[in-house]
């Protein structure tokens, strides 16, 4: 009894963790999809714009008490619990009828969290699974079908006719909505939400803003600077390049290989377009090139000795010390606290925030280590379970909650005034103050609803000037950018990260990522027995080839191993899905 | 006791001994003080590590997030009420179960302590248990905290070992006088039992106290017996995403004094970790300063 | 077991007059069996299960019959072996290392005169049970790390001269993982033998004195033998644990580089099992520790029963 709460404790802090990112790839779902859109959707998203606000005029504007609908929804992602009385919760509930009691995933993994629901066969209202197929061949949930239909501009402005031919399931229903990875209006992007190899702002400088464009230029201006610069100020060592390998993050050793090659995050493999062919790209020339080059630094000494032993809180704790230069990771694993820190700290005025570069093997090659495309994940997003007893009034409130630009505002702003103040251009700002009781726990629950499993947009919003996002007002981030960070962009001609890694804008194949297919092999299929060796052998020989005294000794023992996986098994299978999309 | 002379070797002893105690003491209250400086750290400070026994940068915010979470006094009484109802419960179920096996001329003692051994070893996975809950009408209620783990081999085997240690002329005087069996383990087992009888207590008082996993599973949906624990790790949770969540991004102006996971979990830590040590002394006397079998000999 | 049952009815004759006698024992067991059904027996339905392809939506009795497949996977796989020879040994070393240091500190904490004293070093001593592994854990990798207070010491004192990364070396790593448990558990698992002791007659102790003992005869001769029944008891059900010697800890100090011995049973569950939505995999697992666990303990208990010693059953 006690090892299983153990286990299932320990999980908890694990898929905490996890499920924040995926699999380096759906936290650009979850948190705020920062990305461009088609061109031809958002034509059509900017087109309908009035035939939508006219709908939902008509609509009934105050619920009393008695008529609000009271619904339950669990989302199997960890996740901020709102109060009972939350003010917005609230607000929200007397204007568009609907109240919801979220609940979280806490200390399970969402497989478990689903699997317990299942069978005891009870389900809330609305569900958020990443594990919607499980529930859909349980029979939890009800088809979305007729009530889409009922709304023409929901559906026509919220999914491609394509993408909603990906929900549908074999039984030829649609039963759930992802709600996330749609841009409305212009896009807003400013930060670069992906991976790259990141150099802080002062080694930029110091160097006289060079052009870096592969990895030997890259570590040449490390190295340049830590010689001349060995320590900080204040007398702290500098390091030169640190490595996280903690777990499931050890992506940032991992994958570099593939963008350094030109190819988008397709996460587990690389796809040819041309020949539509799946290509390893932990065998790739690139890789290879990429793990030699580590491995001549390792052994020169500029890579941090502490890199395959640090707990990711260690990591994080060196990078908000602001001595180390630079390192391969996703924004979003660690800019958020790392910045915070550098503000509080003053290290923002010296310099120490990072930018991407858009590193290639060669000089001159496309890069694509921005995804601008929304990725739409087909396996995950919001259904009504077969318990709710007003799906009608359910499903009109997802409607409402994509459609309807005041209660998106409601629910990412605040409460105008209150939240957010807005000049008299209409542009929407915040206080320092209401800055600080946003990003307030208290206030959070008491106040702050964001209903963030319901759908939402990226981009701007109806009235064309604001971001339907705060974190994407580009007003909002000019102002919180630091001068040497300023200078540093305006040195490349940069207004933003996005610019500053300048990726080539295209379209991915409609298979994009592919990681949304690997994430879901099990070891049922030999693919995905191997899949699951590969990544175990990985995360245990990528270090000692880094630390291999003699590289080609140690890459082929790594390769030794890695082809006992039979990838070859893995490879196939994932060739088999994308013939799909022949 | 006497005072005596002691001898060279006692001296030697008692000096390692205290050094012993001494280095002890420091190892283990390190980690303790530790968490004590964090908790009443800054958040953001604290994600730059190196701090040890003093806080850099002083803040009661760790704790005022902690205790002004919504149901925290709900759950804090739900809390008591399992603790003090799951214990007594156990503890009763426990003792009785033990006094059984421990009778040396019960005709099933061996086999029903091996019924009961191999409980420790066995397992049948969070579904099957989750289902038979559902159908005993446990999940949902109150009771599911405390009628599932009520026996427990591992108590009960504690409890066992103790009671087989007093002397049998206890029980064979007893029955002479006529004593039936309950008679013998409510007024002459029992009272004798207090030392192992506290230190079940205590484990067991502990394990509710801390658990948390059963309200998440069972009663999830229902907020009116959640426990203090559960409401703090959906605390810890919310504070995990949010502070690596772009919504905060720019948020946390250099005066602000933002939470983290770090100083959550290290308050939370503190703020769980009172009540029980209040509870200590009082068991704690039946432990160390022990007591005396009234001049009973075999 | 068949043969101690034989035997107590050999050498007892179950008379009408001994059940009517042992009538409250004989009810109180019945409930408890009864109970123990319930809650312990009737869920092991689950172990079904471990020989099938189990699908939530099918549930226990629909899902796919696949007979041995699952355990074929686990014991064809060469790190299923090492995974279970890291458990075992970690679980051994735990077991053996975290036994002495409480049995040791229960007994010296015994021999402080001072009430007051003893009371305080008790209490300190129980408080780092109270914190999570995550957070002992994070301190002992810090004070680990290559600049860390263990390696500042060590070079101070001129033991080594360049830093040593004890995360990246195998041979470091259970005992630090016994150390974390010691440190963790030492004075929470003490609590029973303090509360053994207490039960020792003080008189014996008294009486020892007049003859002359010192405190090391005395802890030899009467301590000791006085909590030997509880020291056979614990180390004979933790025989049986020695499969689940854990997760947490292993999975927060463990690290690609030193996988190979790092990772244990439930890490591997994790991995191939519950992470890949196979609840059948971690059920045969678990029926495997199960069986393992019953083994050690049927053969540890007819040890100590010839030795003569306490035992289980």
């Amino acid at each position: 009894m006690k090892q299983k709460r153990l286990t299932a404790l320990l999980l908890g802090i694990v898929m905490t963790a996890s499920l924040l990112a995926g699999c380096g790839g759906s936290a650009s779902e979850t948190s705020g999809n920062d990305s461009a859109k088609s061109e031809s959707k958002t034509e059509a998203a900017a087109s309908s714009d009035e035939s939508a606000d006219a709908g939902s005029t008509e609509e009934k504007t105050s619920y009393s008490e008695d008529e609000i609908a009271d619904f339950t929804m669990f989302v199997t992602m960890p996740g901020s619990e709102i109060n009972d009385d939350n003010e917005i919760a609230q607000m929200i509930a007397e204007k568009w009828g609907v109240r919801i009691k979220e609940t979280w995933l806490t200390g399970q993994t969402a497989a478990e969290a689903t699997g317990t629901l299942i069978a005891s066969d009870e389900y809330p209202d609305y569900i958020d699974s990443d594990e919607m197929g499980l529930l859909y061949d349980a029979g939890a949930l009800i088809p979305l079908d007729e009530y889409i239909d009922q709304y023409p501009e929901f559906k026509e402005k919220w999914f491609t006719e394509e993408e909603w031919e990906k929900f549908r399931q074999p039984d030829g229903h649609i039963y759930w909505i992802n709600p996330f990875g749609n841009t409305k209006g212009e896009p807003t992007a400013t930060t670069h939400n992906d991976e790259a190899f990141w150099i802080q702002a002062r080694v930029l400088e110091w160097a006289g803003y060079p052009e870096i464009k592969t990895m030997d230029d890259y570590f040449k201006v490390i190295e340049d600077y830590i010689t001349a610069n060995p320590t900080m100020d204040d007398g702290t060592p500098n390091i030169a390049y640190t490595i996280l390998c903690e777990d499931w993050r050890y992506f940032c050793l991992e994958n570099a290989g593939q963008f350094l090659g030109g190819y988008p995050n397709d996460g587990s493999v690389i796809v040819d377009k041309s020949s539509m062919t799946i290509k390893d790209y932990n065998t790739s020339e690139d890789t290879v090139k990429y793990f030699k080059k580590l491995n001549e630094e390792y052994q020169k000494g500029f890579v941090d000795p502490e890199s395959f032993t640090q707990t990711y809180d260690e990591y994080i704790a060196k990078l908000s010390t602001g001595r180390v230069l630079g390192m391969v990771d996703q924004w979003w694993d660690f800019a958020y606290t790392v910045n915070d820190v550098f503000k509080q700290q003053g290290l923002d005025a010296k310099g120490c925030n990072y930018v991407p570069l858009g590193l290639t093997t060669e000089a001159g090659m496309e890069n694509r280590w921005h995804t601008y495309d929304d990725t739409v994940n087909q396996a995950s997003g919001i259904g009504i379970t077969v318990d709710c007893e007003d799906p009608e009034r359910a499903f009109k409130f997802i409607v409402d909650c994509a459609m309807d630009q005041e209660l998106h505002d409601l629910r990412f702003w605040g409460v105008k005034d209150v939240d957010y103040s807005v000049d008299d251009a209409g542009l929407f700002y915040r206080t320092d103050e209401q800055r600080m009781n946003w990003s307030d726990t208290a206030y959070q629950a008491s106040h702050r609803c964001q209903y963030s499993y319901l759908p939402q947009w990226g981009g701007t919003s109806d009235d064309g000037i604001n971001a339907n996002k705060p974190e994407e007002q580009p007003s909002e981030f000019q102002n919180d950018m630091a001068q040497p960070l300023k200078d540093c962009f305006a040195a490349y001609g940069a207004d933003n990260y996005v610019d500053m890694i300048g990726s080539v804008i295209e379209d991915n194949g409609p298979w994009f990522p592919m990681y949304s297919f690997s994430n879901n092999f099990t070891t049922e299929t030999p693919g995905g027995v191997a899949w699951a060796k590969m990544g175990e052998i990985k995360h245990e020989y990528l270090p000692k080839v880094v630390m291999a005294k003699d590289f080609d000794a140690g890459w082929d023992e790594y390769m030794e191993a890695y082809n006992a996986c039979k990838p070859e098994d893995f490879l196939s299978e994932m060739q088999a899905i994308l013939d799909t999309f022949k | 006791m006497k005072k005596r002379k002691t001898s060279l070797a006692d001296k030697i002893f008692v000096v390692f001994n205290t050094l012993f105690m001494i280095a002890f003491v420091v190892i283990t209250l390190y980690p303790v003080l530790n968490t004590l400086a964090i908790s009443f750290n800054d958040g953001i400070d604290a994600v730059r590590g190196g701090i040890y026994l003093w806080p850099r940068k002083f803040t009661l915010k760790n704790y005022i997030t902690v205790l002004s979470k919504e149901n925290m006094m709900r759950g804090a009484y739900i809390t008591v009420m399992r603790t003090i109802i799951g214990t007594v419960l156990s503890l009763v179920a426990n003792a009785l179960l033990a006094f059984v096996v421990s009778r040396k001329r019960f005709i099933f003692k061996s086999q029903l302590s091996l019924f009961w051994v191999i409980t420790m070893y066995v397992n049948g996975g969070l579904i099957p248990v989750f289902m038979l809950y559902k159908n005993l009408h446990l999940t949902g209620t109150f009771w599911v905290y405390v009628v599932p783990g009520a026996v427990s081999a591992f108590n009960m085997l504690v409890l066992r070992t103790y009671m087989q240690g007093l002397p049998d002329s206890l029980e064979e005087s007893a029955q002479l006088d006529g004593a039936g069996y309950w008679t013998i383990f409510s007024r002459i087992i029992s009272p004798l039992c207090k030392p192992v009888y506290a230190t079940v207590a205590l484990f067991v008082a502990v394990g509710q106290w801390n658990s948390w996993f059963d309200a998440m599973l069972y009663n999830r949906m229902k907020t009116e017996y959640t426990t203090l624990q559960y409401e703090l790790m959906k605390l810890l949770s919310s504070v995990m995403q949010q502070s690596g969540s772009a919504a905060n991004a720019s948020a946390a102006g250099a005066n602000s004094a933002a939470v983290t996971p770090i100083t959550v979990r290290s308050a939370a830590t503190i703020a769980t970790m009172l009540p029980i040590i209040c509870l200590y002394p009082f068991l704690q006397r039946y432990f160390v300063t022990g007591l005396t079998i009234g001049g009973v000999k075999e | 077991m068949e043969q101690g049952v034989v035997k107590v009815k050999k050498d007892k004759k179950i008379t009408w007059k001994e059940v009517k006698r042992q009538k409250f024992l004989l009810v109180v067991s019945f409930f408890m069996v009864v109970y123990g059904i319930i809650f312990y027996y009737w869920p092991l339905t689950g172990w079904l299960m471990a020989f099938q392809n189990y699908k939530p939506k099918d549930g226990l009795l629909g899902s796919k019959f696949v007979g041995l497949a699952k355990f074929k996977f686990l014991f064809e796989d060469v790190t299923f072996l090492r995974v279970i020879r890291n458990t075992f040994c970690m679980g051994v070393l735990n077991l053996v290392t975290c036994t002495f240091m409480a049995i040791l500190f229960a007994i010296l904490l015994n021999e402080i005169r001072s009430t007051k004293a003893k009371k305080t070093v008790q209490t300190i001593s129980y408080l780092p049970h109270f914190l999570s592994w995550i957070i002992v854990t994070g301190i002992l990798h810090d004070a680990l790390s290559s600049s860390g207070i263990i390696n500042e010491l060590l070079m101070k004192f001129g033991f080594i001269d360049t830093s040593i990364d004890f995360f990246a070396h195998k041979e470091y790593f259970w005992p630090i993982v016994a150390f974390a448990n010691v440190w963790k558990e030492t004075g929470w698992n003490a609590i029973i033998y303090l509360a053994a002791i207490t039960s020792i007659d003080p008189c014996l102790y008294e009486a020892a004195s007049i003859d002359g003992a010192g405190r090391w005869a005395k802890i030899k001769y009467i301590t000791l033998p006085g909590i030997k029944p509880t020291i056979m008891i614990l180390l004979l059900m933790n025989v049986g644990n020695v499969l689940n010697a854990g997760f947490e800890v292993q999975y927060l100090l463990g690290n690609g580089l030193i996988k190979s011995v790092s990772d244990t049973i439930d890490i591997y569950v994790l991995t191939w099992g519950i992470s890949q939505n196979d609840f059948s995999l971690g059920t045969a697992a678990g029926i495997f520790k199960s069986v393992v666990s019953i083994a050690l303990i049927l053969i540890a208990n007819s040890v100590a029963k010839r030795m003569g010693e306490e035992r289980l059953f």
